[in-house]
């Protein structure tokens, strides 16, 4: 079994101190290394923002893609390579807002991969813009008048779309997050973990004394995680204004909804099964297809 | 207008005109099989707008004894299933011709413009439908028969074609569909008009295939091995994706109709990342959206084939029409500078080659490769000899699929600028494969050393010299010497060579090169074949001269005419012929 620090490589994260990605980063590897496993059991694919800078601090036979499509270049990766085990990390604003089609679409299609977000609720690695999840009236240097939107709900989306397994995390609780990530590891199907990880330059407002004042585990009360019209109502009753005290906003962390044993996009997929180098191994003979056109 | 016939020649062009959603090209299809089993060529162009039902839509089938090598504008026996289709090919009619219609549809006395001299078969397709208790559908079958009852051609291969085409479904269907096509054959054989050529099946020829570009090309991807192919719906490229899952499943390909074609071009690279061949096909707004994955193709060395089929545009432009205007596009499409291979296919030959080859470029040189067709090419189907399979290999270039790597280095700098490819799940082969720039192992954050930047960014370029090397050489048609030298590239290719072969017994020398790898630009080629030439020409479909500017730009030369279209329309031998003796002059 790979040791935890045997997951990272010569180069030193650039992320500010105490950033929210540290947490994320060191929860993976606990559960890679948990997991036993091997570096060339898994691939992780990056799309881009601050979370996308650890591609350079892990190892791993890995894609750093472009922003907001680490999804569709996982999935085919998935669907080529069969036995590796995908993982996608990806932000709010480029996995929700560029890429949230390729989100709510991967949800649908039950892909058997692990979604990681890095949700910090503003654009760090462009200086401070609001991000698709940030909260209403919030302001940055985007939005001087404050955020007019509501906020992505993405748990609330992904259950929408039939998820399977749909669970938020916190940076600032790494052991649980390393939990959360070995499960969804291990589910069969899109395994969704959205994980708060505060950003300390950007984001004045949802820092983690904020979340610390409010976040507690769903495991901790009677959670029943087969009910997804429950979890439905409780991804919309999570905070999304910003005047809210601890008491009145309280922001649950642990797997909201899983369902097991259901089917894969894969399973569908009478060509999903070898990898896909195989059949590029020596021309095909279609003689037979031509024939056809006779 | 010429007749267009090539010299001692038996042959015949049918129209099928009538409103969309009738089955016209199905129909169409059906005839084009029966002549190309009764040892004829044939060569069939549908024109349709981009509706589904209403609208005109005609169908055009060329039927040669000859060899012919594109659509011509003439046409012999006019089927009007509608009144709008008369007048609107009034002026293609050639003397004599036929026009085959039902009485029940409109009055040809109402009609305007009609001359003298045509033959006109009343034909009452719906009645003779219900007579033989058809359904209205089959209309389209009775006038099929009633073609070949003109042409006084056995009815008896299109029976066969019937029936394999309905039998499976319910041989009944099949039935009543051959009472209708004997009927309308009896019917218009009974008319008194007599077709001046004698038609019948040639024994003894080779068998033919009758096929479509995007059809050989999808049979030249599986014969690459391609396991991956994704796509998001757009004319006139949608065949493919249609073709490959209807096909691919069974052979091993794993086919997604995406989201998008962010999606689909991601997707590709995400697939060739893991060791597939990969494929996507699409039109000009489509490649659009997938421009930004098509560069990220190009630095993260991924080696993918994308299809552009070229509609006209911008933006929605005209679905279901041809132009050969997006060839700037592929040459520059993406941000940065990157090195790409744009193949040109011809014709369906050319589609199947290049669709095996381009496979074989892009493992090579680890880099995107575009194979740049256009809807003439890509949705009408000709007589050819079937492909030769036999001749299809696969280079994966430095690709390890398998077994243990050490000290790997991804980006490795090499003479060639070619690095070995090792595949993840392969023991050592850990790797940043990346959308930014990067250094020998694909960190990121070194590759914005600017020592380690240049060697990157010079590196992946040298690959375009290793291109020049294994990439398709240009085509020549022709004798060496000729009156004028035409160069151009794509689907072009057919009506010029048509319009060569009308030329030459008329004295008038004619030769072509056909520019197969628009890029690498074949310069050293082009600048041989200027040197050599009297006078010269391009012609392109497209309105600023594309490919001109191109030799202009590589070569410092220009030519002396050019010739170009972009109203949708491919060039016709016709016009072609009457242009070069214009010319030539």
């Amino acid at each position: 079994m790979p040791e935890v620090k045997e997951y990272t490589n010569q180069n030193k994260p650039t992320w500010c101190p105490g950033c929210g990605n540290f947490g994320m980063w060191e929860a993976l590897k606990r559960a890679l290394s948990e997991l036993d496993m091997d570096f060339d059991e898994y691939s992780i694919v990056w799309g881009i923002g601050c979370h996308g800078n650890g591609a350079d601090f892990i190892r791993t036979a890995g894609f750093h893609g472009l922003h907001g499509r680490a999804l569709p270049v996982a999935s085919a990766l998935k669907w080529a390579q069969p036995n590796l085990n995908v993982i996608v990390e990806a932000g709010d604003g480029d996995g929700y807002g560029l890429g949230l089609s390729h989100f709510v679409h991967s949800v649908r299609r039950n892909i058997d991969m692990t979604y990681l977000a890095h949700d910090n609720q503003i654009y760090g690695l462009t200086t401070g813009q609001a991000s698709p999840t940030s909260d209403h009236l919030m302001r940055s240097v985007s939005t001087p008048k404050g955020v007019l939107e509501e906020p992505v709900n993405p748990i609330g989306l992904a259950l929408a779309e039939g998820a399977t397994f749909i669970a938020r995390g916190f940076a600032g609780d790494i052991p649980h997050l390393t939990e959360l990530y070995k499960a969804a590891i291990q589910h069969k199907g899109f395994a969704v973990v959205d994980v708060y990880q505060p950003c300390v330059t950007w984001n004045k407002h949802n820092t983690f004394p904020w979340f610390r004042e409010r976040v507690y585990k769903l495991e901790e009360t009677d959670w029943d995680t087969s009910d997804r019209t429950a979890a439905f109502d409780l991804s919309m009753k999570s905070f999304r204004e910003l005047t809210c005290t601890p008491d009145e906003c309280r922001v649950p962390i642990g797997i909201y909804y899983r369902e097991d044993d259901t089917e894969t996009y894969e399973d569908g997929v009478t060509a999903y099964g070898e990898p896909l180098y195989k059949v590029a191994e020596e021309p095909r003979d279609v003689s037979a297809l031509i024939a056809e056109f006779r | 207008m010429p007749a267009g016939i090539p010299h001692g020649a038996t042959e015949v062009r049918i129209r099928i005109g009538g409103p969309a959603g009738f089955g016209i090209k199905a129909a169409g299809q059906s005839l084009a099989r029966v002549f190309t089993r009764a040892g004829y060529e044939t060569f069939d162009l549908t024109e349709y707008p981009s509706l589904i039902k209403g609208g005109h839509n005609t169908y055009h089938l060329r039927v040669s004894d000859h060899e012919i090598h594109s659509h011509v504008l003439a046409t012999d026996i006019l089927v009007a299933l509608d009144k709008q289709t008369v007048p609107l090919h009034l002026d293609e009619l050639t003397e004599g011709a036929a026009i085959i219609y039902d009485p029940k549809d409109f009055d040809m006395s109402e009609v305007e413009g009609v001359p003298e001299g045509l033959c006109i078969i009343p034909v009452p397709l719906t009645d003779i439908i219900y007579d033989v208790g058809g359904q209205k559908i089959m209309r389209n079958v009775v006038a099929l028969g009633a073609v070949l009852g003109h042409i006084g051609f056995p009815i008896e291969l299109l029976h066969a074609s019937l029936e394999e085409q309905f039998s499976h479904k319910a041989p009944e269907i099949a039935e009543v569909n051959k009472k209708c096509a004997s009927a309308g054959a009896e019917h218009a054989a009974g008319q008194g008009c007599p077709f001046p050529l004698d038609m019948h099946p040639i024994e003894g020829r080779d068998p033919r295939i009758l096929i479509d570009g995007n059809e050989a090309l999808s049979l030249g991807a599986l014969a690459a091995g391609i396991g991956f192919y994704a796509a998001y719906p757009m004319t006139p490229a949608s065949s493919v994706l249609h073709f490959m899952a209807k096909h691919g499943e069974d052979l091993g390909v794993i086919v997604k109709h995406t989201e998008d074609e962010l999606a689909a071009m991601n997707m590709v690279v995400g697939a060739a990342f893991g060791g597939a061949r990969a494929m996507c096909c699409t039109s000009g707004g489509g490649f659009a959206l997938m421009n930004e994955a098509f560069g990220l193709a190009g630095v993260s060395e991924s080696a993918v084939v994308v299809g552009l089929m070229t509609r006209p545009g911008p933006a929605t432009g005209m679905p279901t029409w041809t132009e050969q205007s997006d060839l700037r596009y592929a040459l520059h499409a993406a941000q940065g500078e990157f090195p790409r291979v744009v193949l040109a296919p011809g014709d369906r030959d050319d589609a199947f080659t290049m669709g095996w080859q381009a496979f074989n470029i892009a493992d090579v040189l680890q880099t995107p490769v575009i194979v740049l067709g256009d809807a003439y090419l890509s949705d009408h189907r000709a007589s050819v000899a079937p492909f030769d399979s036999s001749a299809v290999t696969v280079d994966r270039g430095k690709l390890i699929t398998e077994g243990e790597v050490t000290d790997y280095l991804r980006y490795r700098l090499t003479e060639d600028g070619v690095s070995e490819r090792v595949l993840p799940g392969v023991k050592g082969a850990e790797q940043l494969v990346n959308s930014y720039e990067h250094d020998e192992f694909g960190y990121g954050a070194q590759g914005e050393d600017p020592d380690v930047r240049v060697a990157q960014n010079e590196k992946r370029m040298r690959k375009l010299d290793l291109a020049r090397e294994i990439c398709p050489t240009p085509a020549y048609y022709g004798p060496t010497e000729a009156d004028l030298s035409i160069i151009l590239f794509g689907s072009t290719k057919m009506p010029v060579r048509e319009a060569m072969s009308w030329l030459e017994p008329d004295g008038v020398s004619v030769n072509m090169m056909q520019i197969t790898t628009v890029w690498p630009f074949p310069a050293e080629e082009v600048m041989t074949f200027l040197g050599a030439a009297r006078k010269t020409a391009v012609i392109e479909g497209n309105l600023t001269g594309q490919l001109r500017g191109l030799i202009r730009q590589e070569c410092l030369l220009d030519v002396d005419h050019t010739l170009a279209r972009h109203d949708g329309r491919p060039f016709s031998p016709e016009q072609l012929y009457a242009w070069i003796k214009e010319v030539l002059a």
